[in-house]
């Protein structure tokens, strides 16, 4: 599976209910750092309710500055949630099928 | 397209944090320059692949979560302008297993001349530098 066919699919819950686009994938690094980096497991998709397009992460980091910008982006992005791998039903270039009763959690990364 | 169903902002629970390093694609991968272990640039990273699931196809609970198998380089400008993305077969693959760190940019455990990434410029090297006069030796 190649990334960009995800990223800008629609989210769509098990009833067929649009619930935003994928605006980015996350993923973690579980085992301790080496020489190289262990495997990149996929903990779960990023939706965004309202654009797909996403600038320097705003949204999901605490950067304030430029107040203006910073305001804006995270309107613009206001309703964005992370969805786990596990409640992931389908995953496709044109959508993304949820599981029943699947669970929103906030987007945001440690800062 | 229709309106999106709005979640409740009471219904959206703190998030799990992983213990390791949290990568968000488009954040931390997509477009940043990747450097060998000498720090000489190889390329930048404009796709990545994950290992399953086929596209499409019903996932079954419980079903282990896809890896990154390697960050991709390859012609993408035109895709970008115009839409899509160009054939799988003209992406070149760095496998992640050659990964050594990624901060602001993506660092690799091996030497540029050892990945298929660098092959213009391996080219390039071979076949035009050595024409140009004094394109053999040292700069004095």
């Amino acid at each position: 599976m190649i990334l960009t066919d995800v990223l800008g699919s629609d989210v769509v819950d098990n009833s067929g209910q649009r619930l935003g686009e994928v605006s980015d994938v996350r993923f973690a690094v579980d085992a301790s750092p080496g020489q190289l980096l262990s495997k990149a497991r996929m903990v779960g998709i990023v939706v965004s309710p309202r654009t797909a397009s996403s600038f320097l992460g705003y949204e999901r980091r605490g950067i304030t500055q430029p107040w203006p910008v910073a305001q804006l982006l995270r309107w613009r992005h206001r309703g964005s949630f992370l969805v786990l791998w596990e409640d992931i039903a389908v995953i496709g270039p044109r959508e993304v099928v949820l599981r029943p009763g699947f669970t929103a959690y906030e987007s945001t990364l440690a800062f | 397209m229709s309106k999106a169903k709005r979640i409740h902002p009471l219904k959206i629970r703190p998030a799990p944090r992983p213990a390791g390093l949290v990568l968000d694609a488009q954040l931390h991968l997509l477009d940043r320059q990747m450097l060998d272990v000498d720090g000489v640039p190889v390329s930048t990273v404009d796709d990545v692949e994950l290992s399953g699931p086929e596209p499409d196809e019903r996932i079954p609970e419980g079903a282990e979560a896809p890896v990154i198998s390697a960050l991709l380089t390859g012609p993408v400008l035109g895709t970008r302008i115009f839409g899509g993305r160009p054939p799988s077969s003209r992406l070149i693959r760095i496998p992640w297993s050659v990964v050594a760190g990624v901060d602001t940019v993506v660092k690799l455990g091996v030497r540029s001349d050892s990945l298929d990434a660098s092959w213009v410029e391996r080219w390039l090297r071979h076949h035009v530098i050595p024409r140009i006069p004094g394109g053999r030796h040292d700069p004095h």
